[in-house]
């Protein structure tokens, strides 16, 4: 079969040469793309931030994105959060036997065009072939190095009281999408991936302040469990408005369907950014400027009370312990 | 809207009369409770009981083990919703039975389960059908269309439920029942007069913030008068005749028998099982399964809390031996049961 990846592909010889010269140098093509064993890059003084992050998405592709646009963004948005301009990545490959060469060609080429996009350059790569059976579809690794910006400074242990809380755009996109790409539940609605590169986001948020004291990427788990995880970090209260959060209306219906909670889908393009009350304003005025962030609002601030819990004003002005999640997301039954 | 709400919300903080029960029997009113914060707006004289209204908290130990027994050793595959697969056994869950080679697919309707079946002939498949008036028209429907589509593999391990004989068994918990506004949606509201003939009083209401404030209001409004009471809080949904196409095909497919309710013990009447035209479907008599008396862990107090008799957080192993991660009653399973309820809003009674 001339149109599908088989072991030999991954065996090193011949077959590898020519699957990595047709479809990935093909692709990723630039000055830096080594041929060697290693990229030789040339470092700047100061800092570095240097990430990695897997990719086993099921299904690889789903409305708004496929598996190689996210492993581009997880990474990029992993750099761009700490305030380090994504400048290379490698990416690694697993990839199982009898996938199909044309979806390899469009993961490459979607990997690409968000890269040029995010302004980084993949240089270096690994392509493995595993036998049917023993990977589902395509896994991607993604490693990338950033530097930081002189005026970033920013962690889960900087939320301080009297921040504001934003969200850069309506949440629980991603894991909606895929939810219902997976076709399990027999839903139809039209909800898109905001799976997105967001360096560019970041970097006009520092332009308009650098007292930016949390800048986190809402992924697995959700806003939920960011806000728990800074919560917890930063020993801080967060205290939400129920009612500023935004949801999209379709994703608000899934959920109310399925019995799951928008905050805790995954989102790949949404950014929760921790800033003094009195910048947040100036911040969110500038998200709205950008691509991917036209619905960024303050959803909430922190408090000095009940360090590590996140409360929730509900929409009848009553306050409530926001739940923790664990376990799997399992839709309920009526 | 806004001044209804704060009408209602004025009622309830005001409310000065005798200590009142008030008893939601629906797994979502439970939730919503706790997710509004309805619970902190309560005087001490008020006090809500989160009651057997949870499929999956009302389903014995004995039927899940039945399903483990069909799982393990007759090969079935078992489709089921998603909140049943952790829900502890007399030895194990059906996740337990996953891990020992159990084939459990989660669906989200029981058609999805026929569907299933019909794609895979080499396979026996078992839908779990547990539920109330909500779930149990589909699980008909399924049986029916497997009957069509000449299904040889296809049955059900029914464990459908009825509401009215249980608010009889539960009289004596609550002052006054929040009717579960889907179930009436199909059942209407007729049942629900006829209980205030049998002394028992009760509002049926939906699910928003509005709603449940002003159902507990009129709850609060009526009490006073001393006579039982019925109102329908939830007109736009719930008609008087509820659903009748519903009804009729569960008439049709499904006729009522004594069940076993978890806690409750067995309620005369309140179950329901496959008529004798749809026996092939009945999964029990398939696979001629013995009777099956579960046990449940000793420590659980789920049965209790299901009858207001103890609060979650008065059984010892709320929240140490028992959590959503690590289950011991069935109450702590679903985000819906009372448990995992108080649990996940902080361990407490108001939330």
């Amino acid at each position: 079969m001339d149109n599908t990846v088989t072991l030999a592909h991954g065996a090193g010889g011949k077959q590898t040469s020519q699957l990595i010269d047709s479809v990935f140098k093909a692709h990723f093509a630039n000055p830096d793309f080594t041929a060697d064993d290693a990229a030789v890059l040339q470092v700047d003084s100061g800092r570095l931030a240097f990430t990695t992050d897997g990719f086993i998405v099921s299904p690889y592709e789903f409305p708004g994105g496929n598996i190689g646009k996210l492993s581009i963004c997880g990474t990029v948005n992993d750099l761009s959060c700490m305030g380090a301009k994504p400048l290379y990545l490698a990416c690694s490959f697993v990839i199982e036997e009898g996938f199909p060469l044309d979806k390899l060609e469009e993961i490459a080429a979607a990997m690409e065009k968000t890269a040029k996009e995010a302004g980084v350059r993949i240089v270096a790569g690994d392509t493995k072939v595993a036998g049917k059976g023993q990977v589902d579809h395509i896994f991607i690794t993604t490693t990338g190095i950033g530097r930081l910006m002189d005026c970033a400074h920013t962690s889960g242990k900087y939320a301080k009281p009297g921040d504001a809380v934003i969200v850069t755009g309506d949440i629980g996109r991603h894991g909606c999408a895929i939810l219902l790409a997976r076709n399990e539940f027999g839903i139809d609605a039209d909800v898109t991936s905001d799976c997105a590169p967001l360096w560019g986001t970041v970097k006009k948020m520092f332009d308009t302040t650098d007292q930016i004291h949390v800048v986190r990427d809402a992924t697995r788990g959700g806003v939920g469990t960011v806000l728990y995880e800074i919560a917890d970090q930063s020993h801080v209260g967060i205290q939400l408005d129920a009612q500023k959060i935004p949801v999209a209306g379709e994703v608000s219906g899934v959920c109310g369907m399925l019995g799951l909670e928008p905050l805790y889908l995954a989102c790949e393009g949404r950014l929760v950014v921790f800033v003094p009350k009195e910048q947040a304003q100036a911040v969110v005025d500038t998200l709205h400027q950008c691509p991917y962030s036209k619905n960024a609002a303050v959803i909430g601030e922190v408090t000095a009370d009940m360090p590590g819990k996140v409360v929730m004003k509900t929409e009848i002005g009553l306050q409530t312990l926001l739940p923790q999640p664990g376990g799997e997301l399992l839709p309920r039954i009526c | 809207m806004e001044n209804s709400v704060s009408e209602a919300k004025d009622i309830i903080t005001s409310y000065h009369g005798p200590n009142l029960r008030i008893m939601e029997v629906c797994g979502t009113h439970t939730h919503e409770i706790f997710r509004l914060g309805i619970r902190k707006l309560l005087p001490e004289s008020i006090r809500l009981i989160s009651g057997p209204g949870c499929p999956v908290c009302v389903t014995p130990v004995g039927y899940i083990d039945e399903a483990i027994l069909l799982a393990l050793k007759h090969h079935a595959v078992i489709c089921t919703f998603g909140d049943l697969i952790r829900v502890p056994g007399s030895e194990m869950s059906l996740a337990g039975a996953r891990q020992q080679g159990a084939e459990i697919k989660m669906v989200y309707s029981p058609l999805d389960s026929e569907e299933y079946a019909k794609e895979h002939p080499e396979k026996n498949v078992v839908f779990l059908a547990v539920g109330f008036e909500t779930t149990t028209p589909a699980a008909c429907l399924a049986v029916k269309k497997a009957r069509k589509d000449g299904l040889q593999n296809y049955s059900l391990l029914v464990a459908n439920k009825t509401m009215p004989n249980a608010y009889l068994a539960l009289k004596d918990s609550a002052d006054a029942f929040l009717y579960p506004g889907h179930v009436n949606a199909i059942a209407g509201t007729a049942v629900c007069e006829e209980l205030v003939k049998k002394g028992i009083s009760g509002v049926v209401t939906g699910f928003t913030a509005g709603e449940l404030l002003t159902a507990l209001a009129v709850i609060l409004k009526l009490s006073a008068a001393g006579k039982p009471f019925f109102r329908n809080c939830y007109p736009r949904v719930v008609r008087p005749d509820g659903n009748p196409a519903a009804q009729a095909v569960m008439r049709e497919v499904m006729e009522p028998c004594d069940t076993e309710w978890r806690g409750l013990g067995i309620i005369r009447g309140s179950g329901l099982r496959l008529r004798e035209p749809y026996h092939s479907f009945d999964a029990r008599l398939r696979y001629a399964l013995p009777k099956i008396t579960g046990h449940s862990s000793l420590l659980c107090r789920c049965g209790e809390v299901l009858q207001g008799k103890c609060r979650p957080n008065d059984c010892k192993v709320f929240g140490t031996g028992c959590t959503p991660q690590h289950p011991i009653g069935a109450c702590m399973v679903s985000n819906e049961g009372a448990c995992s309820a108080y649990y996940q809003y902080g361990g407490t009674e108001n939330g």
